[in-house]
Order: C-alpha cells, then structure tokens, then sequence
C-alpha cells in the first residue's frame, strides 16, 4: 500500500482549480503518513499558518507550458519583447504577469539556425516551475540525467529528435539558481498561423529542448 | 561616477580557466565529470551566497561570484560522438575556479 | 576496497555516469496529492528560510546511495524535510513517533 513510484497509470483529469480542502482518497502509505505529519505538527507549533500549504498549491497549479508557450509566441512576433526575454527573463515575465516565486533568475536559450540548445538538471531537478509548472518524471530520471551531458543527440534521437551534424548542440546543465526555458526557431510555414496556431506548436517538450516544433504534429 | 568594488569578480568573460580538483564532503554543486577541466568564462552571473554553505543553513552574509562557463564536448569526454563543435554550459561558483597559469 | 568514493562523491553525481543501453523511460503522471502537498510544503518552508531549498537537496543527497536509489522522488523531500527539523531543534523524534502513529490510527493504518 506504499505510494510506489512504479505507477504506470496516468491521473489524466486535467488541472482542477476548486478550492476544496485538502482530502485523501485511499489509504494513505507510510510517506504521505509523514508528510501530513510534519505539515501538521508545524501549523501548530505556529511555523507555518494553516493554509499556506493549499495557497502554494494553487501557485503550483497556476502554472504550465500554457505560459511559455505564450512567452515564446510573442518573443516570435515582437522582436523587441524577443530582446526583453533575452535580456532579462524574470522582467519580460512579470510583464505577462508571472511572478518568479522563488528567487531563481529565469533565463531563456535562444535557438538559431547554428545551434540548438537542451536543457538538464544533472544533480537534481532545477527546471523553471514558475513559468512551466512541474517537470516531467522523465526529466528528473538518471538516464536522462546521466546521458543529457554525455551524449545528448542520442538522447534526443529517443526522443524523435535528428539534430543535423553542422547545427551545434548545447547542453545546459543547471547547477546554481538560473532556471532555464528553450525559445526554439519558429517553423517554416507558419507565416500565416494565428497566435494560438503557433502557441499549439510550442509544446513544453520543445522549452526543454528535447524535441523541436513540428506543423503536423497532434 | 566613480564605482569602488571592495569584492572585484576575479575572472572575466571570455578568459580560460581550470575548475579545480578537490572533494568537499556534505554538499557540492561541482558534477565530479568537470572537475580538472579547463573551460571559458562565457557570462558573469552576479553573486549569491555559496551554495556548499547555504545547504548548511546559510541564508545570509557574504556572497561569491560564480559564472556560467563553456566547454567543447570533445574536450569534457574521452569519446564524445556528437558533432565536434557541440558545447556544454554550466554555472560554477567562484571558489571552484582557477587562473591559468 | 577503499570506501572513500562513498565519502566524496554524492549518489546525486550521476552526470556522464549513463551509457546508452539506459533508455529514457519518457514516462510522465501527474503527482498524488500528497505529494503535490509536500511539493508545496517544501516551498513554504524555503519562503520562511525555515528549511532552504539548498538544505533540502542536502537532504535529499545525504541519506546514503541505497535510500537514495530507493525512494521515490518526493519520498525524499518529505525525509529530508523531517531529518532537518530535527537536525534543526524544531521537531524531536518523538514528535514525530507519536504524531505519525496518531495521523496513521485516523486512517486505521498500522505502521
């Protein structure tokens, strides 16, 4: 009855936003037995208030791929916001009113036809949860995490991804409080894609730079 | 105007330099698979408290530079396949790094 | 055999450790809620600097290669949370015994 990470099946419910409080469907396993614990033995020794917990949960829920993809979306259309991003990632986010909760400094890798970047927390899992939400269980695998650094084409190659020999990878690997988000090339033939249609191509498997934006994917 | 650092960045963009071997124990931030290389300061990120000493509970006080740095990948691995003009950036902090000599 | 290596470098170092027989499982699920619960409990302690979120990779590092290799990822969150409030004066052990044994009793769990 432990909460074992070896769950293969998805709780693919999309992303509810009611405010009830916090409840526990089954029986709780030995880890989720601590963690209401702790939690509750620090609201009542006064360390922490009681909903502070559920507020941070809306924070966390507030925020995904959506965000970047409008981030990259505009960068694409507006070359002048495209320098702001570029410049100074946590102002040109609060411009589009996200808030970096966490004082990491947001930073976004610009692709170019010469170079195509990809992104690893090789010691953790630092990745930009203010802007994408939370990270893929993938992401903070140690096969992604050992072979990003060593060998990122064929990883990329697993994930569908053929970058050619004369455009330059670049692995980020995070280690301090830069979090960092892919701006990938805008696809050719998207002159004429409204805002949406190009935000439905920037997935948040391309901001992490493990696959490119593709017109006829989905 | 006239601006004094009392705390200068000891190393400057674009200027080469070895990430040093040595072993703290408790907490490192320093990938074992860096250490002893040589690589190129590409940006000067600022300062922050030293990670090592944050993880023991500093929240405060005296910050290091730290940088972000690049390497060539067929520089970093003994058998890199990828195409030879691929790189890797990562942030070091000031105490890891090392003048040329 | 020497046991150095066990002392100077971290189970979390694993950078150019993989060879490429390790596939990437590309599997993602959504959190359980507790530990979405835990993933914001860790981000409202480092907002009061009660436990840092350098502190909390420390923790989540310093338990030894094998829980290291075993827990889950944010079964290690919530063991370092707790190692560092007792670390820290906050919370004792027995804080904890006797509070996990009440909160597993409510859902008539036995640990």
């Amino acid at each position: 009855m432990s909460e074992n990470h070896d769950h293969s099946h998805d709780h693919n419910d999309g992303h509810h936003h009611d405010h009830t409080p916090i409840t526990i469907d089954e029986t709780p396993g030995y880890y989720e037995i601590l963690e209401i614990s702790i939690r509750e033995l620090l609201i009542a020794r006064g360390l922490i208030g009681a909903d502070e917990v559920t507020k941070q949960i809306e924070v966390l829920d507030s925020r995904s791929p959506v965000l970047g993809s409008k981030l990259v979306v505009k960068a694409w259309l507006e070359p002048d916001f495209k320098d702001r991003l570029l410049k100074d990632g946590n102002a040109a986010a609060e411009e589009m009113g996200i808030t970096i909760y966490d004082n990491t400094a947001f930073t976004v890798l610009e692709d170019t036809p010469e170079l195509h970047n990809v992104i690893v927390c090789t010691l953790c899992s630092c990745y930009p949860r203010p802007i994408l939400g939370l990270p893929p269980d993938w992401y903070k695998s140690k096969e992604y995490r050992s072979r990003t650094v060593k060998e990122p084409r064929a990883v990329l190659a697993e994930f569908g991804t053929l970058i050619p020999e004369d455009v330059k990878v670049q692995v980020q690997d995070s280690t301090a409080s830069q979090r960092y988000m892919v701006l990938p090339l805008r696809p050719a033939g998207t002159e004429n894609f409204t805002q949406e249609q190009l935000e439905s191509l920037v997935t948040r498997d391309t901001m992490i730079g493990v696959t490119i934006p593709k017109i006829n994917n989905n | 105007m006239i601006t004094v650092e009392h705390n200068p960045a000891l190393f400057k963009e674009g200027e080469q330099v070895k990430v040093s071997e040595k072993f703290p124990i408790g907490h490192y931030r320093v990938p074992t698979y860096l250490r002893g290389k040589t690589v190129t300061i590409a940006k000067n990120l600022g300062r922050h408290i030293n990670p090592e000493e944050e993880a023991f509970g500093k929240n405060a006080g005296n910050e290091l530079w730290y940088y972000q740095v690049i390497i060539a990948q067929k520089d970093l691995w003994k058998e890199y396949l990828g195409s030879k003009d691929d790189t890797l950036e990562i942030e070091v902090f000031e105490n890891w790094l090392e003048p040329i000599k | 055999m020497s046991t150095e290596n066990l002392v100077k470098h971290l189970p979390n170092d694993i950078g150019g450790a993989g060879c490429s027989d390790d596939k990437v499982n590309i599997f993602e699920r959504d959190l359980y809620p507790w530990e979405k619960r835990c993933h914001a409990l860790l981000d409202v302690l480092d907002y009061h600097k009660i436990v840092n979120t350098e502190e909390k990779r420390r923790g989540t590092e310093n338990i030894g290669s094998e829980m290291v290799g075993k827990l889950s990822y944010y079964e290690k969150w919530i063991v370092s949370a707790s190692n560092l409030l007792m670390q820290k004066g906050i919370l004792t052990p027995d804080d904890i015994a006797v509070k996990t044994k009440e909160v597993a009793a409510r859902f008539n769990v036995v640990l």
